[in-house]
C-alpha cells in the first residue's frame, strides 16, 4: 500500500504545484508561440516578457509602491501594537476584557463594509493616490490582528521573567525592553510576517484609493495590465510572478518560523 | 499699454497649460506639432500634455478622483462622450455657451453638440468622433444577389441565407459586441432605436416603451439561440468581433470605423470585399471632447487651446494621422458621410455611469438566455426608478 | 503602584486604540449612518432616507440572487477546502524528511495574492489555448454563466485549502502514535481508525478552519472581482461584489453602504454562529 501514499503526495504536490509552474512556462514562452495551438511546450524558452514587463511597464514602480505600503504598515502595526499587547496582557488596564473583545471583533469586518468611509476620510483628508490612505487602510487590519497575537504571546510567557527583572531594579518598562520583548521577539516577527504578506497582497483599498502609477501597488497593476489591442499572456504572466515572487520567498526562507508563529495561535483556546 | 495690445508676453511671464488626453495611436503622433504650433501662435505660453491611462474606467476614476481634489493640476481635458453631462452636473468643467461662436457651433454634427449640452449651457467642444457601422463581406451578398440590409430583421434573414446550414462551416453571421461592458449597452440601444424606442423617454422615464424594448432585447438573444450570432459574442468586445471578421470568419460585424482600416491593409484576408452601411436606427455616437477645467487658472488660454484643437486643420491633421474621425461633417470622408449623419447620442444625462452600470449585468443576462427579456428589463427599471431622482 | 500601571497601561495602549477607533470603529459606524443615506458625492447628493434603502433590498431580485451566489460559493468552497485540505494533510503525514520541503510547495498558492491567483486560473482557462481547455477542451469556462461559478470555486479552493492542510497536519502531528497502536491492536481496519481516531481529534483544528474559510468565503473579493467581475451575466456576482459595484460603480454611496452593512451582518452572524458550536464542543466534550 505504500505506493498509494506515495501517489497520493505526487497528486497533492501536482494539483499546487502545477498550475504555478505552468504560468512559469508560459512566461518564457515566446509571444509567437501563446497562441498557436499546434505545440505544447515552447521550442525555446525566453525572456523577453520578463524584459518588457521590467523596462517597459508600469510593474517596477508598482512593486516599490507595494513595498513601501508593505513595509509601512508592518512598522505601524507592530509599532503600536507591541507596546499596547503589552498594556493588555500584563497591565490593569480599565476595560481590559471589552476592549480585547473590540479587538478580537475587529479582525472580522469587511473589508468592503469599511471601503466607503475610508473613501470618504481619505478624499476629505486630500490622500488620494498616496501610501499613507493605503498604509492607513492596511492597518485597519493589520493593528487589530498584531495586537490580538502578540498579547497571547505575552500572556503565555511565564511571570518569574518579568518577576526577576523587577527584583533586580526595573520597572515595568524596562522588563518590557529587556526581558518581554526579546522573548517574544520570534512571535513578533512572525506575526509582523504575517502583516507584510496581507499587506502585499491587499487589492481592495489598493484598487480604490489610488489613481495613478504614483500609489498603485503591484496586484493593482497587474489587474489593470495594459494590453492595447491584444491581450499580451506572456507579459502578464511574467508579471503575476513577479508580483506573487516577494510573499512567496518570504514564506519560503521564514517558514518554520511562520508556522510556528501560527499555530501557537490558532491552536491557543 | 503693451500688454494691452493682447498676445504678446514677456518671455519669463511663461504660462504652462497642462493638457490631459487619451494615448493617440498614430504614426506619427499627431498632437506635439499641434501643440508646437499653439505655442508659437501664443508667444510666452507653454503646453504640456500628459496621458491618461489606457482604459475608459480607469480613466474616469482618475478624473474624479483628481477633479474631486479642486486642484486637479490640468486645465484641459479630453472627456470620452458620455462623461461630459456628469462632470458638468458635479461643477467641474467651465460653461463654454458663451465663448463659443454659434457660427462654429453649427458646422459640428448636431449629434456631438447635443452630447456636450446639459441645462441648455454647453460644456465641451467635440473634438473626435466615432459612430457604430455594419461592416458586410460584399463578396458573399453581392455572390447571394443581396443589397446591404436595412433592418435587423433582414440582416439576420440574409445572415442566414448566406452561411446556409448554419455555423460550423466555419462562417458565422453576425458578429457583435455581448460581453458584460459598456459596449453591449451600446449594441443594445442601437437595437431600441431601430425598434423606434429608447432607453430614456420624454422627461426622462426610464424604458417608455417597454414593449418594444422586450422585443428588441428578445431578437439579440434570438441571434444566439439560433446560431446566427457564435457562442463568442457573449464574450467579445471590439477587438475581438474585430479579428474574427478579418479572418473572413462571418458575414456581418457591427463596429467602429478604425476596423476599416485594417481590413483594407495589406496582407488582410478580407481586402477590398469589405463593404460599410449604416445601421438600421442609426449607430452610437462615440469619440471624445474637448473641455476646460472649471479650475483652471488661465481658462482665456485653455478655451484658446480648446479652439486651436478643435479647428479645422487641427482635426484633420489628427484624422490623417490616426483613425480618429473629425467631428465636422464637412470634413468627413465622403464615402462616410452618410453614416456619421446618422450618429446618435446615447442618453444625455449625469446619470449615464448609474444607467450603463445598472444594466450591464441585465442585459447581460438577457442575452446570455439566465434571464428571460422581460424579466431582465424589469429589474433593470425597478433600480434605475430608484437610483435616478425626479427630473432627469 | 497599582495606580502609576494603571496610567501606564492607558498610555501604552493609547496609540493603538486612537489610530483603530479612527480606521476601524469610526467606519463602521459611519457605514451605517451611510446606508441610512442617499448619497452621490460626485454630484454633492446627501439626503437622509432612513430604512429605504433596506425596503427596497428586501424586494428586489438582483439582490437576492446575489444572496444565492454568496451562500453557494461560500457552502462549496468551504466544504471542498476541509476535505482537500484533510487529503492533503493525510497524504503529506506519511511524509518524513521530505515533509517540510512539500508543505512548503504546497502552500505556495496560498501565499499569493489573490490578483495572481486570478491570472494563473484565467490563463488555464482560455478557450481554446488555455492548458485545461487543451486537455478536456470545448467548454468556456468563464464565459459561460452555467461553468463560471464552478470554475470559481476550484480556483478558491486551491489556493485556500493549503491552510486548512497546514492545520491540520500540525495536529496530526500531535496525535500520540500509541492510539493508532490500540487501534490497531482492537482490529481496527484503516477506514475505522480513519473515523474512530483521527476524526474526532481533528475536529476542533477542522472548526477552527472552517470558521476562518467561511469568513474569508464570505468577503472574497479579489479573485472574484479579476477573474470574472461578477460575470457573466451575474453568474459569480456575490454580495460583495455587488456591494462594491453599487459603491463605485453606480456612484451609490447611500445604496452601496447598504449591501455592504448586509455583508458585515452575514459575516458576523457566522462568527458567532461558529463561536457557539466550539462553546458547544468544549461544554460537551
Amino acid at each position: 500500500m505504500r505506493w498509494l501514499g506515495h501517489a497520493l503526495v505526487l497528486a497533492a504536490l501536482a494539483v499546487w504545484v502545477a498550475p504555478v509552474g505552468w504560468h512559469v512556462v508560459t512566461s518564457l514562452t515566446p509571444e509567437a508561440e501563446l497562441l498557436d495551438l499546434g505545440a505544447t511546450w515552447p521550442s525555446r524558452l525566453t525572456l523577453e516578457h520578463y524584459r518588457a514587463v521590467v523596462a517597459a511597464s508600469p510593474l517596477p514602480r508598482a512593486l516599490l509602491n507595494s513595498a513601501a505600503v508593505a513595509v509601512g504598515t508592518t512598522a505601524l502595526a507592530t509599532g503600536l501594537g507591541t507596546l499596547g499587547a503589552y498594556a493588555l496582557a500584563r497591565l490593569p488596564l480599565p476595560g481590559r476584557r471589552a476592549i480585547m473583545l473590540g479587538i478580537v471583533l475587529s479582525t472580522a469586518f469587511p473589508a468592503i463594509a469599511t471601503v466607503a468611509p475610508l473613501y470618504l476620510m481619505v478624499r476629505g483628508l486630500g490622500l488620494r493616490d498616496t501610501w499613507w490612505a493605503l498604509i492607513l487602510a492596511d492597518t485597519s487590519f493589520a493593528l487589530p490582528l498584531m495586537l490580538w497575537l502578540v498579547a497571547g504571546f505575552m500572556r503565555s510567557l511565564p511571570r518569574e521573567l518579568e518577576e526577576a527583572a523587577f527584583v533586580d531594579g526595573a520597572g515595568r518598562l524596562g522588563a518590557l525592553r529587556h526581558v518581554v520583548l526579546p522573548a517574544v521577539a520570534p512571535g513578533v516577527a512572525a506575526a509582523a510576517l504575517v502583516t507584510f504578506l496581507s499587506a502585499w497582497n491587499e487589492f481592495l483599498f489598493a484598487y480604490t484609493f489610488t489613481a495613478t502609477e504614483a500609489s498603485r501597488t503591484a496586484p493593482v497593476a497587474l489587474a489593470l495590465f495594459p494590453g492595447v489591442f491584444e491581450v499580451p499572456w506572456g507579459d502578464i504572466a511574467a508579471a503575476a510572478l513577479l508580483t506573487g515572487a516577494p510573499p512567496v520567498l518570504v514564506v519560503l526562507f521564514l517558514q518554520r518560523h511562520l508556522v510556528r508563529g501560527l499555530l501557537a495561535g490558532a491552536l491557543k483556546e | 499699454m503693451l500688454a494691452a495690445c493682447g498676445g504678446a508676453r514677456a518671455p519669463d511671464d511663461a504660462v504652462r497649460l497642462v493638457l490631459r488626453h487619451s494615448r493617440m495611436v498614430g504614426d506619427p503622433d499627431p498632437l506635439p506639432p499641434l501643440l508646437r504650433q499653439f505655442e508659437r501662435l501664443h508667444p510666452g505660453v507653454r503646453v504640456a500634455s500628459e496621458p491618461l491611462p489606457w482604459t475608459a474606467d480607469v480613466q474616469h476614476q482618475f478624473y474624479v478622483i483628481n477633479l474631486e481634489g479642486r486642484s486637479p493640476g490640468f486645465d484641459v481635458l479630453m472627456l470620452d462622450v458620455i462623461w461630459v453631462p456628469e462632470f458638468a452636473r458635479a461643477g467641474w468643467l467651465l460653461d463654454l455657451s458663451e465663448r463659443w461662436r454659434a457660427a462654429d457651433r453649427a458646422t459640428h454634427a448636431p449629434a456631438t453638440v447635443e452630447a456636450a449640452t446639459l441645462g441648455g449651457r454647453v460644456w465641451a467642444v467635440p473634438w473626435v468622433m466615432n459612430v457604430g457601422l455594419l461592416y458586410y463581406r460584399s463578396d458573399l451578398l453581392a455572390a447571394h444577389g443581396l443589397a446591404p440590409p436595412r433592418t435587423y430583421e433582414e440582416l439576420a434573414a440574409q445572415a442566414r441565407r448566406v452561411t446556409g446550414a448554419g455555423p460550423g462551416r466555419g462562417l458565422d453571421g453576425f458578429l457583435w459586441q455581448g460581453r458584460q461592458y459598456e459596449g453591449l449597452v451600446v449594441n443594445i440601444l442601437e437595437s431600441f432605436w431601430a425598434a423606434g424606442t429608447d432607453l430614456l423617454g420624454p422627461g426622462g422615464r426610464v424604458l417608455p416603451d417597454m414593449a418594444r424594448a422586450r422585443d428588441a432585447l428578445a431578437f439579440r438573444r434570438e441571434l444566439l439561440a439560433a446560431g446566427v450570432s457564435p457562442a463568442m459574442v457573449l464574450g467579445a468586445d471590439e477587438e475581438q468581433t474585430r479579428r474574427a471578421f478579418g479572418r473572413g470568419g462571418a458575414v456581418f460585424l457591427r463596429n467602429w470605423p478604425y476596423a476599416r482600416e485594417l481590413f483594407e491593409a495589406a496582407g488582410s484576408a478580407v481586402r477590398g470585399r469589405v463593404g460599410i452601411a449604416p445601421l438600421p436606427g442609426g449607430g452610437a455616437l462615440g469619440g471624445a471632447h474637448l473641455a476646460v477645467s472649471r479650475a483652471s487658472r488661465h481658462p482665456d488660454l485653455a478655451w484658446r487651446l480648446v479652439e486651436f484643437l478643435a479647428a479645422p486643420p487641427a482635426q484633420q491633421a489628427i484624422a490623417a494621422a490616426t483613425g480618429l474621425h473629425p467631428t465636422r461633417p464637412a470634413l468627413v470622408d465622403p464615402a462616410l458621410r452618410e453614416i456619421f449623419a446618422g450618429a446618435r447620442p446615447r442618453p444625455v444625462t449625469p446619470w449615464y455611469q448609474t444607467l450603463s452600470a445598472t444594466l450591464q449585468p441585465e442585459l447581460s443576462a438577457a442575452v446570455a438566455g439566465v434571464k428571460s427579456p422581460a424579466r431582465a428589463l424589469a429589474d433593470a427599471e425597478r433600480r434605475l426608478e430608484y437610483f435616478l431622482p425626479g427630473p432627469r | 503602584m497599582k495606580r502609576g500601571e494603571r496610567a501606564l497601561a492607558v498610555a501604552l495602549v493609547a496609540p493603538a486604540l486612537v489610530v483603530l477607533a479612527a480606521v476601524t470603529l469610526f467606519p463602521v459606524l459611519r457605514v451605517l449612518l451611510l446606508s441610512l443615506e442617499r448619497r452621490v458625492p460626485v454630484f454633492g447628493i446627501e439626503e437622509f432616507v432612513g430604512l429605504r434603502h433596506y425596503r427596497f433590498l428586501a424586494g428586489d431580485p438582483v439582490f437576492w440572487h446575489a444572496a444565492g451566489v454568496t451562500v453557494t460559493f461560500t457552502v462549496l468552497s468551504v466544504a471542498l477546502e476541509v476535505a482537500l485540505g484533510v487529503a492533503a494533510a493525510l497524504a503529506l503525514h506519511r511524509l518524513g524528511r521530505w515533509r517540510a520541503v512539500a508543505l512548503g510547495l504546497v502552500l505556495l498558492p496560498w501565499c499569493l495574492p489573490g490578483v495572481v491567483t486570478a491570472r494563473i486560473w484565467e490563463w488555464l482557462y482560455q478557450p481554446h489555448v488555455g492548458l485545461l481547455s487543451r486537455v478536456a477542451g470545448g467548454v468556456n469556462w468563464l464565459g459561460d454563466p452555467a461553468t463560471a461559478l464552478p470554475a470559481l470555486v476550484v480556483a478558491d479552493v486551491w489556493r485556500t485549502s493549503p491552510f486548512v492542510a497546514l492545520l491540520a497536519l500540525a495536529r496530526l502531528g500531535t496525535i500520540p502514535p500509541a492510539l493508532y497502536e490500540a487501534a490497531a491492536v482492537d482490529g481496527a481496519g484503516r477506514s475505522a481508525v480513519f473515523r474512530r481516531v483521527t476524526l474526532p481529534l481533528l475536529a476542533p483544528v477542522l472548526l477552527v478552519a472552517a470558521l476562518f474559510r467561511t469568513l474569508d468565503a464570505l468577503r472574497a473579493f479579489d479573485l472574484i472581482f479579476v477573474l470574472t467581475g461578477g460575470g457573466p451575466a451575474g453568474a459569480t456576482e456575490t454580495l460583495t461584489i455587488h456591494a462594491y459595484r453599487s459603491l463605485f460603480g453606480t456612484l451609490q454611496l447611500g445604496f452601496g453602504s447598504a449591501v455592504a452593512v448586509i455583508v458585515f451582518a452575514l459575516v458576523t452572524a457566522a462568527a458567532w454562529g461558529y463561536l457557539r458550536a466550539v462553546e458547544g464542543r468544549e461544554a460537551a466534550s
